[in-house]
């Protein structure tokens, strides 16, 4: 209860809390919804401050322009969504910075609802990592402002709206908000990573969803429509490749609440990536797996010329239009799909052995048990971090320098694609399978199961820790991890 | 869709229909393809007609066992096929007869802010356990759930093709039901089933039959369905106490495989 005076106290004065005395007392508990008020509000005084000092020498122009307005999507002519979306295209714009050289990127929400931008994976302040929960100034619509930082870790990021949708299946993740971000290393290591003769980003996402009454219970969203890169398949441009060619593929899953499979017949991934962090052991795999929020880095070795579909592996998602064509270069005739017999995906498989490394010292444990609460079979269920929903969750109190682990029993009948907001984890247990070496920020968490990640706390400030579901966010499967 | 299925079939299925064989209001959706629901309707009538009228056995202690069979043909359609018996002393178990019901439904994909169905039910009974031996429904169906509400409306339109009724037209034969979700496992609600007699001439209270149910619905399992039901019925024409129970069990076959 204390926490959300402070960050009260935040949002309204613009300072960082944290520097604030224990003094500042805000009668009333804050929902979510109150904090994109008070958010709104900020960023409008701070827009009024800036009309103030008209007299101050112009600012030097932003590295970056991110404006965030109305957008209609053609993901083929006869399936069109009217959206928000990034510079007017979706997937948004591809941003490259540099590793630890500080940018500054202005946002203008041209949009009818308060925004904020998530940077996602980075190791960024509470007010400029864009969750409003923790701090972060909301850019109220018709605003401006500009956010400066420097970018760290290396490599595959992504930015994406961080707002409520609540019953609104339109809004928040579910529409077009959402661009790749990499952030390129000081120097060049000579890693399997910089060894490309090509590189192409994917984004894949789901459209057009609405609430359904599931088995078990509770309501769960279903889609019309699934793209790659805003496209359904046969309806964008396709990827052009010639014989081999190394192609780096780096592929994002946007999508709101999906888990997605992407095979490409004929082909093999080598996966070097996880979250845009190098694995372990790299492997070749037939097909991809990714849930809400994950990104696999894979080079794949363009030596089987014909025209084929990228796509995902279950079939009524790539009949929703979950595709791209991939064309050799000279190569004709019709996009070939050859339908893999199953789903096979095992995080193990890049991580290293359990005894590879020696376990830290000391890793003070955080036990977490996810549940949900009935809510009617017309109504989704309301989620639980030990059994409290945000924001009347409990916050756990973080030292820095002090290695942590999130010991998770999901005992709910849903997979949660789990995410940490400002720190980069290890996976070291996946359903009961014990790993080491995996550094991701989002992990699917199986059914029925315990699982667990461990980090170092060491970039101190308020931390989201969720399920990146919007459906799951939005009725309370988020806490706030606090620093001492 | 699987679950869709399941979970409207626990909370309702077919109104009054059968003459007390089949009690149950329809929900909307449909069995998914590839799989079938196995149901079997138990009805008891510690308290009905006595007599014997033009022929007719009496109802009073019928037990009325009725197996239900739906195939899912589509996402959106679905065929049904029932075989009605009765069992009462002096008479044994008796085979009643049998109907046959396909049924379509408002795709998902329409986005309809309700659930939409039609039905249509043919079949026979033997004069013994009703007069009128050829029988024809339409059964459109609606329904929508809020929350933790659910409600469900059959305004049912039957025609008799050969018995006594056969010159009485239309008739109309509504059943709605509302129910409340309790906790995830327990649901509770009313049913309604009347016959009101010709559409367009309905026929005085005392002729018109109307049931009025309180049940509950158990959801342990999306497999398996379970519907009891004490009824009461307030007019002369409809018998006065009833007790219903439906098991139902799911069957998914063919090869399902991860990838669809």
């Amino acid at each position: 209860m204390k926490q959300w005076r402070r960050l009260a106290v935040y949002c309204i004065t613009g300072r960082d809390w944290t520097q604030e005395a224990e003094t500042g007392e805000v009668p009333t508990l804050l929902t979510r919804r109150r904090f994109v008020q008070l958010g709104a509000m900020s960023s409008a005084s701070l827009v009024l401050g800036h009309g103030a000092a008209q007299m101050a020498p112009p600012a030097p122009p932003p590295d970056f322009t991110l404006e965030i307005a109305p957008y209609l999507l053609e993901a083929s002519p006869k399936h069109r969504f009217q959206t928000v979306a990034y510079n007017g295209q979706v997937p948004g714009p591809l941003l490259r910075m540099k590793q630890g050289r500080e940018v500054t990127v202005e946002v203008r929400n041209k949009s009818a609802d308060a925004e904020v931008v998530h940077w996602h994976g980075l190791y960024l302040p509470p007010a400029v990592d864009g969750a409003m929960e923790v701090g972060t100034p909301m850019i109220a619509p018709g605003e401006t402002t500009r956010l400066t930082f420097t970018p760290e870790p290396a490599g595959f990021r992504w930015f994406h709206t961080h707002t409520i949708a609540g019953n609104d299946l339109k809004k928040a993740q579910y529409g077009g908000q959402h661009g790749f971000l990499m952030i390129e290393a000081v120097s060049n290591d000579g890693s399997e990573l910089t060894q490309y003769d090509r590189e192409i980003f994917l984004a894949l996402h789901d459209w057009g969803g609405r609430m359904m009454p599931s088995a078990d219970g509770s309501a769960m969203p279903i889609y019309d429509v699934a793209t790659i890169n805003g496209k359904m398949l046969g309806y964008g441009e396709p990827l052009q490749v010639k014989q081999g060619e190394r192609v780096m593929l780096h592929v994002l899953n946007s999508s709101p609440t999906e888990v997605h499979w992407i095979a490409l017949p004929g082909h093999t991934f080598h996966v070097l990536a996880l979250d845009g962090n190098a694995v372990p052991q790299p492997r070749a795999v037939e097909m991809l797996r990714l849930a809400p929020a994950e990104r696999v880095s894979a080079v794949v070795r363009m030596n089987a010329p014909g025209v084929w579909v990228l796509g995902e592996v279950q079939r009524h998602v790539q009949a929703m239009g979950m595709g791209i064509v991939v064309e050799y270069a000279g190569a004709t005739g019709a996009a070939k799909w050859v339908q893999p017999p199953d789903l096979v995906w095992d995080y193990a498989q890049f991580a290293a052995p359990a005894d590879a490394a020696a376990k830290a010292d000391q890793v003070v444990e955080i036990p977490l048990v996810f549940d949900s609460k009935f809510e009617g079979h017309g109504n989704e269920e309301r989620w639980t971090i030990n059994g409290r929903s945000f924001p009347d969750a409990e916050a756990p109190l973080l030292r820095t320098g002090t290695r942590y682990r999130l010991a998770m029993k999901n005992l709910s009948t849903n997979d949660h694609p789990i995410h940490l907001h400002r720190h980069t984890f290890e996976v070291t247990n996946v359903g009961g399978v014990s790993m080491r070496g995996l550094r991701k920020d989002v992990v699917l968490i199986p059914a029925k199961a315990s699982s667990a990640v461990e980090f170092t706390a060491n970039h101190p400030g308020n931390t989201l820790f969720h399920c990146h579901q919007q459906d799951h966010m939005d009725r309370g499967f988020m806490m706030v991890l606090r620093y001492a | 869709m699987g679950g869709l299925a399941i979970l409207f079939a626990v909370l309702t299925f077919p109104a009054r229909a059968q003459g007390n064989y089949e009690i149950q209001v329809y929900g909307a959706d449909t069995v998914e393809p590839k799989s079938l629901m196995v149901e079997l309707h138990s009805n008891f009538t510690p308290e009905g007609q006595k007599n014997l009228i033009d022929g007719i056995y009496p109802t009073n202690h019928q037990e009325h066992e009725t197996l239900e069979l739906t195939e899912g043909l589509t996402s959106w359609s679905e065929v049904g096929f029932y075989v009605f018996t009765s069992e009462q002393a002096g008479h044994g178990v008796q085979w009643v007869g049998d109907h046959i019901r396909p049924r379509v439904r408002v795709p998902d994909s329409w986005h309809w802010p309700v659930g939409v169905s039609l039905s249509t039910e043919v079949g026979y009974q033997r004069a013994v356990y009703s007069p009128d031996t050829w029988t024809w429904e339409l059964r459109p169906i609606v329904d929508k759930t809020v929350g933790r509400w659910y409600f469900a409306v059959n305004p049912a339109l039957e025609r008799t093709w050969h018995g006594p009724d056969v010159n009485q037209g239309i008739g109309f034969a509504p059943g709605a039901t509302f129910t409340y979700d309790v906790t995830k496992q327990v649901n509770l609600g009313l049913e309604y089933y009347a016959d009101y007699c010709r559409i367009t001439s309905p026929c005085g209270l005392h002729d018109q039959q109307q049931q009025i149910f309180a049940v509950t619905n158990l959801n342990v399992s999306p497999k398996w369905e379970i519907n009891i039901g004490v009824g009461v019925g307030p007019t002369a024409a409809t018998d006065h106490l009833i007790v219903k129970g439906i098991l139902g069990r799911h069957f998914d076959w063919g090869r399902h495989s991860a990838v669809d």
